[in-house]
């Protein structure tokens, strides 16, 4: 019966197919030009119809058609995702050019929610995207620059200037106590597993001081180009979906796609240079002269005047090379990518070098019942580091060592020869040259799927996808620096690398309908395998033959010659158990005449990593929404376009702790030896976050003003805690649930305004903020009943050793400080401090807020994008502990703020409340200039020449680099939060660059 | 309206993948489940854990911020001056010799997990089917643990092997406590082989079971009443018997050269070591790393030249000792550099040593005054003054001075390995072996107990004066056990015992038991008796609701 019908179908389809054909002989062609009425750009795949018919077609890559009509055909509907459907008149002509107005409310833009897409006017949950045109532009290493300060709520730090490095990312603030509590990300339908193959390196051991160091970013391999559009999941509704993972929140990346046409290629390039955006205020060599003479130390002045900040910066070249192809008919499309660049970061030496590829394809088979998709992304990075570790002690950081390099030292003697130290400071400039760490990883993500309509409105899908990355990191430090334990005289080489695989295998059947001509219902299910497998190692040794003066320097590394160390460290191995992720889920959504809508989710999940009967969660969650303007009482309406009220909530889950904690597990710690290493908990179950979402959708005055408020409230408990192993045992830390509140609250609100809207000039604004409280409740211990108070925040450097200066506990944001008093100078100017510490402030921001600007005139165009952060503490440990009043006593440069404060210059290194400043900030993100040339000759289409900034000025009493600063200063993996130590400084970007299409 | 049939004919390939599930049993990367760890390493299996558990002997008690800061930095032997940028470390070593500690220390958290790890590891073993002689060792190291928990925090807890980790454990404390260890250390003993000359002391002999249990009998009235030690005869008894039992085995003599106990070679040459912990220049793999011993005491610039790439390395400028203690040995006017030997103590040092003093002009012993390089030229601190180490320290122990460099005697006891004459290991891992248990103390206790059992004062002085002959000491006539109104009054057996044994990590002991922790001392004016016990760190007391804080500090 049901191959009969299909039969039918097919038949009719046929029929209808040979009928326009029978007919076209008789038809008229139209040609025409579909633009953008806000900067004339042309709408690439715009759908065009002939009204009242089947036949259309779609715009290609400079906006044109063809397209051949009855001649009865009077009229052509233009729509087109982000435009308001047109219909033009065509009545007695052949050509016609249809500006397309960009649809304000954005309504009906398509969403990517988990398994599947809505328009937004569906939606019931807090659901943020950023499309490609509204991405921050200039300098993007990677995937989630494109995003600061464009989404309310979503707070996304750099954690050092290092191109490449790894970001701090946090949904409505911080939802967890573990190192780890990045969101999901989920790129095409595949989550990924959000660690990196670039091998983690801690030069802090083996008596070595050189701490440990940044790690990188997870999404190098992703090409910025290639992205189409990024949601951000924020609610239970929307992220309840991915259950287990979604705690954190969600961040779904979608691609760009082929589109149906004649093959286009696309081609973006940009040069760039790097300057410092901020620089720490150290003295300058007359500065520093001066207060030598005040001090009476002026046998430190050596007679020279050297910028050692100025020294180890570069200003090398940044290039970024984008081609991509693109492509199809209606039944078979294919995009692919190719970029290649090279990033120079501020400091000498750093660099990251991209070669990334991708091929994306969908076909459509059996008259479109079937769906091929493919998507395949290649990446090889290089990350050329530099020494500017995250707890480097007294030595060992080439920022430490500039700010502190007497600046009336010269860097090289009469010979051309480094000084290689100077009052017990590397020279700079040779650390630089000594130091050579580069990381090589190579990424793979393929996934394919196949979608089925088994009815109309029936469609199983089929999604199976690897992602692997695989990381080698050759380090090497040269023996002729002098004044390093475990390296002078030495060497010191290390070579590790890492590998990661993840698989998935997902399941889907989506089945919608109309109950009844008022009522629609969409029901989604599925089952999903996920599986991840990690390992590391790494072979460090001492003791070499080579460089170990810097008159006899040889070009060959350590790493290629580390049998000719004397000393090798016991080669370390480490495998992480598999984790395995198997989850089933469901999603319902009812629609009752586009005023009322109802989504429920539902997600069992089970993982491997919890107790044998806690493995499965169960995570539901329900949205609602009533779209107050399409109620007739407010059809008259002439203030709302649009408003909607809507209510969320549901619980997510998290499972982001060490694998294997559930377990008991013997490992081969060192030689000859075996030891019990975990203490197991076979009850350890899963974290759970109930969220209370309610929020307002609005679009006044025809639609130039809209936005969102929401509030929400955010609750995880059963906390995976690592709590102090009850002693004797073989660990001091074990994992449990922790019957403990993690609370997040907050407001936030988006706002657009199309300010002017004419033929040529335009004003467009966008502007969020958001509000969060972050508190730690009922953190008690559960054996004891007594609060837990957990110190963290490493405070590093010489004289400050084994200080902690954040706690996590009861009735305090997670991460308070908690520092002694500074209570000011006493009569001799010593720093009067108080015996004990005492909570200090808060490190996470209340307040986000970001603003972008466009501009438009004729064809120039100006966006200026700014954010900032507002109502939260830094700790300033560059100023405690390496430029502090101390180093001068010793010929060391100092803090400007340090001989200000008139302190004596006795006054040791110690950490206080006196170095907690006020992070309150405003970035000039970005501000690029762009001129649309359009088309050009014959063949060049659409070229665009732009100049762009990033990172153009800070607005802030922060007095360090960059208030933006998240070191990581984890103690045992108790995460920490804002503090700033001698961090790679931020680079001002300035590229030029342009845009064309063949 | 909805064709069901058809759906459920399309599903069932769904459903098919669908049951194709998981049970999600964690598979381990390279560690391995209890059960596969008796099944896969067999007989070699308890061998292997008994190895662990010895490992875990370096982490406790060789770092300078482990148990040798908590019963040495207390006491009038060590302290950590605030030198302008260095050593404040938010003033935990300035509270340690002030007694002004509280249960935050840091310290404190550290040595009671590592002493406890050592613990739980040594039951482990036990519940492998061990020998018997392997059960005896474990026994032991548990022992030596749990000595060392209730020496520094009065209470401890063991487990059975496979307890439930998530269970708080019983707390032993009081006579429980040292009768659980004694008992334990009584019924290893004829288990334990028998030290001989050949055999190495880095595995639990009988003689080091021996030496544990002296300590437990010689204590047990200082543990059981630390404000006013008692000491039982029979208990004086026991020592004098197992202390002449161990003296009675010729494996053990005093050694000529006393600083060849401590140097890079000392696991060859001490004739003393009862029980130590073996480590092999250059050797990583198990190392306890020792170097800290003299690179927490030397000067940036105590070794090395100008232009060398080890110059201004050579030590961190931290642990001094005061000039009270200093003058115990005897009020000998400060060490001037001079080839030929005049010291009367040789336990002071400043004599030449060979690999030492011919390499970097270190003497090692006691470092006063000017220091000089190997060929006499006078060496300079930073800022280009003389190194010469004045015993005077700031009262507060915070030094803003220009002095501050060379503020306070230093103490190298551990002689720093030269060994590797192309100056690779000057701070790499050294070769020099931990002395946990060496002969004199034997000795010295068994003199003690004489003297506090009344029984026999004169076989008591002998044998101090055997000891002191031995360092090149003068004899002595009398020999009180203390003078409580002078800790470091030098003619007595505490002082004797503080000359042999400093910086070895028993001062804390020997202070309390010989009744005068709580006297005032250099650098430490006042004292609280609740200072006799260190707290139990606030993480600890949070996890085990069997644990009580120790009087004074809730």
């Amino acid at each position: 019966m049901m191959i009969k019908r299909l039969l039918t179908g097919s038949t009719l389809l046929i029929l209808c197919v040979l009928f326009t054909h029978a007919l076209s002989a008789q038809n008229k062609t139209i040609t025409g030009k579909i633009t953008d009425s806000k900067d004339g750009s042309p709408v690439v795949g715009a759908s065009v119809q002939a009204k009242g018919s089947k036949k259309g077609t779609s715009t290609g890559a400079d906006g044109s058609f063809s397209l051949s009509v009855a001649p009865e055909v009077t009229t052509l509907v233009v729509t087109s995702v982000g435009f308001d459907k047109q219909e033009i008149d065509i009545s007695g002509k052949g050509s016609i050019e249809l500006a397309l107005v960009a649809s304000n409310s954005a309504l009906n833009e398509v969403v990517v929610v988990g398994y599947g897409t809505a328009r937004r006017r569906d939606l019931t949950g807090a659901v943020a995207s950023v499309k490609a045109k509204d991405f921050n532009q200039g300098a993007i290493a990677s995937p989630d620059q494109l995003l600061q300060n464009k989404v309310p709520g979503l707070e996304i730090t750099v954690n050092s200037g290092q191109p490449g490095a790894a970001t701090t990312i946090k949904i409505r603030g911080n939802n967890s106590i573990r190192a780890t509590n990045n969101p999901l990300y989920v790129i095409d339908g595949v989550p990924l597993d959000g660690r990196t193959a670039r091998p983690s390196l801690n030069l802090g051991t083996n008596g070595l001081g050189f701490g440990t160091t940044p790690e990188s970013n997870p999404l190098l391999y992703i090409n910025p180009n290639d992205i189409a559009q990024i949601d951000i999941l924020k609610d239970a509704s929307s992220a309840a979906i991915y259950g287990s993972r979604g705690a954190n929140g969600v961040i779904v990346i979608t691609t760009k796609k082929g589109a149906s046409g004649p093959t286009r290629m696309d081609v973006n390039t940009n040069w760039g240079i790097t300057g410092y955006m901020k620089k720490y205020p150290v003295l300058s060599t007359s500065e520093y002269r001066d207060a030598l003479k005040a001090n009476s130390l002026t046998k430190y002045d050596s007679g020279s005047s050297v910028d050692p900040l100025k020294e180890i910066a570069q200003h090398t070249i940044t290039q970024n090379y984008n081609i991509s192809l693109s492509g199809g008919s209606e039944t078979g499309k294919f995009r692919a990518s190719l970029l290649a660049s090279s990033t120079p970061g501020l400091l000498k030496k750093s660099q990251l070098d991209k070669y990334l590829g991708s091929f994306t394809g969908s076909y459509k088979f059996l008259d479109k019942r079937l769906s091929l998709d493919f998507g395949l992304i290649t990446g090889h990075t290089t990350e050329n580091l530099v020494n500017v570790s995250n707890t480097a002690g007294s030595q060992g950081n080439l920022v430490s060592a500039a700010l502190n390099w007497n600046p009336t030292v010269p860097f090289r003697d009469k010979n051309g020869l480094y000084l290689l130290a100077s009052n017990a400071t590397a020279n700079p400039i040779a650390l630089s040259d000594a130091f050579n760490d580069v990381a090589k990883v190579n990424n793979f993500l393929g996934n394919i799927s196949a979608s089925f309509k088994l009815l109309d409105n029936l469609e199983y899908k089929f999604l199976y996808a690897i992602n692997h990355g695989a990381g080698q990191r050759l380090t090497n430090i040269e023996g002729f620096l002098v004044g390093f334990q475990g390296l002078s005289g030495q060497g010191y080489a290390v070579i590790s690398d890492a590998a990661i695989t993840s698989q998935t295998f997902t399941h889907t059947l989506n089945f919608r309908t109309n109950l009844n001509k008022d009522l629609s219902f969409e029901a989604l299910g599925g089952y999903e395998y996920w599986k991840s497998d990690y390992s590391n190692s790494n072979l460090a040794a001492t003791g070499f033959n080579t460089n170990l003066d810097q008159k006899t320097r040889i070009s060959i590394p350590y790493t290629s010659i580390i049998q000719n160390a004397k000393t090798q460290f016991p080669a370390v191995a480490f495998v992480d158990p598999t984790t395995e992720l198997q989850s089933y889920f469901a999603r319902v959504n009812f629609n009752y005449l586009d005023k009322f809508l109802l989504t429920g989710t539902f997600r069992a999940d089970g993982s491997s990593k919890f107790g044998i009967n806690n493995r499965y969660g169960y995570y539901p969650s329900v949205g609602a929404k009533w779209t107050v303007s399409n109620e007739d009482f407010m059809k008259s309406s002439t203030l709302f376009s649009n408003l909607a009220l809507r209510v969320s909530y549901g619980a997510t889950g998290n499972q982001e702790f060490p694998p294997g904690s559930s377990q008991e597990q013997f490992a081969f710690p060192s030689y000859n030896t075996v030891g019990q290493t975990i203490v197991q908990n076979t009850s350890l179950k899963w974290e759970t976050t109930k969220s209370i979402n309610i929020g307002v959708d609005f679009s006044l005055v025809k639609g130039r003003l809209f936005g969102s408020v929401d509030y929400y409230h955010k609750n995880t408990k059963d906390i995976l805690f690592q709590a102090s192993a009850i002693q004797p045992a073989p660990n001091s830390i074990y994992f449990i649930n922790l019957p403990a509140n993690l609370i997040n609250s907050g407001v936030e609100l988006g706002l657009g305004l199309n300010a002017i809207q004419q033929a040529d000039f335009s004003w467009d604004v966008g502007f969020n903020i958001a509000y969060n409280k972050n508190l730690l409740k009922n953190f008690f211990d559960i054996n004891t009943g007594l609060p837990i108070v957990i110190p963290t925040g490493q405070i590093n450097g010489q004289g400050v050793s084994g200080t902690l200066g954040q706690v996590i506990t009861n009735g305090y944001p997670v991460n308070e400080f908690y520092l002694k008093k500074f209570q000011g100078f006493d009569q001799n100017k010593g720093q009067i401090i108080a015996a004990d510490p005492t909570p200090a402030g808060d490190p996470n921001p209340h307040v986000l807020a970001g603003l972008s600007n466009t501009l438009r005139y004729k064809k120039l165009n100006l966006t200026v994008n700014a954010g900032g952060a507002f109502g939260y503490m830094i700790y300033n440990n560059t100023a405690t502990s390496v430029t502090n009043i101390n180093s001068l006593s010793s010929g060391r440069n100092v803090d400007k703020n340090a001989i200000a404060s008139g302190e004596a210059i006795s006054n040791g290194a110690a950490a206080s409340t006196r170095f907690l400043e006020k992070g309150d900030y405003v970035k000039l993100r970005n501000a690029t200039i762009s001129y649309n040339v359009g088309n050009t000759g014959k063949y060049l289409k659409n070229l665009n020449v732009y100049v762009s900034g990033t990172n153009l000025f800070v607005i802030t009493g922060f007095s360090g680099f960059d208030p933006e600063v998240n070191i990581d200063k984890n103690n045992n993996n108790y995460p920490s939060r804002s503090i700033e130590y001698i961090p790679y400084p931020t680079g001002r970007i300035i590229t030029f660059g342009l845009n064309f299409t063949l | 309206m909805l064709p069901l049939k058809k759906i459920s004919i399309y599903a069932v390939p769904f459903m098919v993948l669908v049951s194709a599930c998981t049970k999600l049993d964690e598979k381990l990367g390279n560690t391995l489940t209890n059960a596969q760890t008796v099944n896969t390493l067999g007989s070699a299996g308890p061998g292997l854990l008994l190895n662990f558990a010895y490992a875990d002997i370096a982490a406790p008690f060789t770092a300078q911020d482990q148990v040798f800061s908590l019963t040495e930095n207390v006491t009038d032997e060590s302290l950590v001056p605030t030198r302008g940028g260095d050593w404040d470390d938010n003033g935990v070593w300035r509270v340690l010799h002030n007694h002004t500690w509280n249960a935050d220390h840091g310290q404190l958290l550290t040595v009671f997990n590592n002493l406890n790890k050592l613990n739980y590891d040594a039951t482990v073993v036990l519940g492998f089917n061990p020998s018997a002689q392997q059960a005896a060792e474990a026994r032991f190291l548990r022992a030596l643990a749990c000595y060392y928990l209730y020496d520094l925090f009065n209470q401890f807890s063991v487990r059975d092997p496979g307890d439930n980790l998530l269970n708080a454990p019983k707390v032993k404390t009081g006579t429980e406590a040292i009768t659980y260890i004694m008992t334990e250390l009584a019924a290893a003993l004829p288990n334990l082989a028998a030290a001989t000359a050949t055999s190495r002391p880095t595995s639990a002999s009988q003689d080091a079971c021996r030496f544990l249990l002296m300590k437990c009998y010689l204590n047990k009235g200082a543990f059981l009443n630390r404000a006013t030690p008692t000491f039982d005869a029979a208990d004086m008894a026991q020592v004098i018997t197992l202390g002449t039992t161990i003296m009675g085995n010729t494996k053990y003599s005093y050694t000529p050269n006393y600083f060849d106990n401590f140097s890079v070679d000392n696991g060859s040459k001490s004739k003393e070591a009862i029980f130590a912990y073996a480590n092999t220049s250059g050797v990583t793999v198990n190392h306890a790393p020792i170097e800290g011993r003299w690179n927490m005491t030397l000067h940036y610039n105590s070794y090395g030249h100008t232009g060398q790439s080890i110059y201004g390395n050579a030590g961190w400028n931290g642990f001094s000792t005061i000039s009270d203690f200093y003058n115990s040995f005897g009020a000998v006017t400060p060490t001037t550099y001079n080839p030929i030997d005049t010291q009367i103590d040789r336990r002071l040092g400043g004599r030449y040593y060979v690999g030492s003093t011919d390499i970097s002009g270190i003497r090692p012993g006691f470092l006063v005054g000017q220091q000089y390089d190997e060929k006499g030229v006078a060496r300079q601190d930073r800022k280009g003054n003389p190194l010469s180490f004045t015993p005077t320290i700031a009262s507060n122990m915070i030094e803003t001075g220009t002095n501050l460099e060379v503020t306070g005697i230093r103490v190298v006891k551990y002689v720093p390995d030269f060994s590797d004459t192309s100056g690779k290991y000057y701070s790499g891992p050294a070769g020099n072996w931990l002395m946990l248990f060496r002969y004199p103390d034997v000795v010295l206790m068994v003199a003690e107990a004489k003297l506090r059992s009344g029984t026999d004062a004169v076989g008591a002085l002998t044998l101090v004066n055997g000891l002191r002959t031995a360092r090149g000491a003068a004899t002595v006539a009398t020999l009180p056990l203390v003078n409580t109104n002078n800790v470091d009054d030098p003619n007595t057996l505490l002082a004797e015992r503080g000359r042999e044994l400093y910086w070895e990590s028993v001062r804390r002991n020997d202070l309390i038991r010989f009744g005068v922790f709580l006297k005032p001392w250099g650098l430490k004016p006042t004292d609280d008796p609740k200072n006799l016990l260190f707290p139990i760190p606030n993480q600890a007391l949070s996890a085990n609701p069997n644990l009580k804080q120790n009087p004074g500090y809730n």
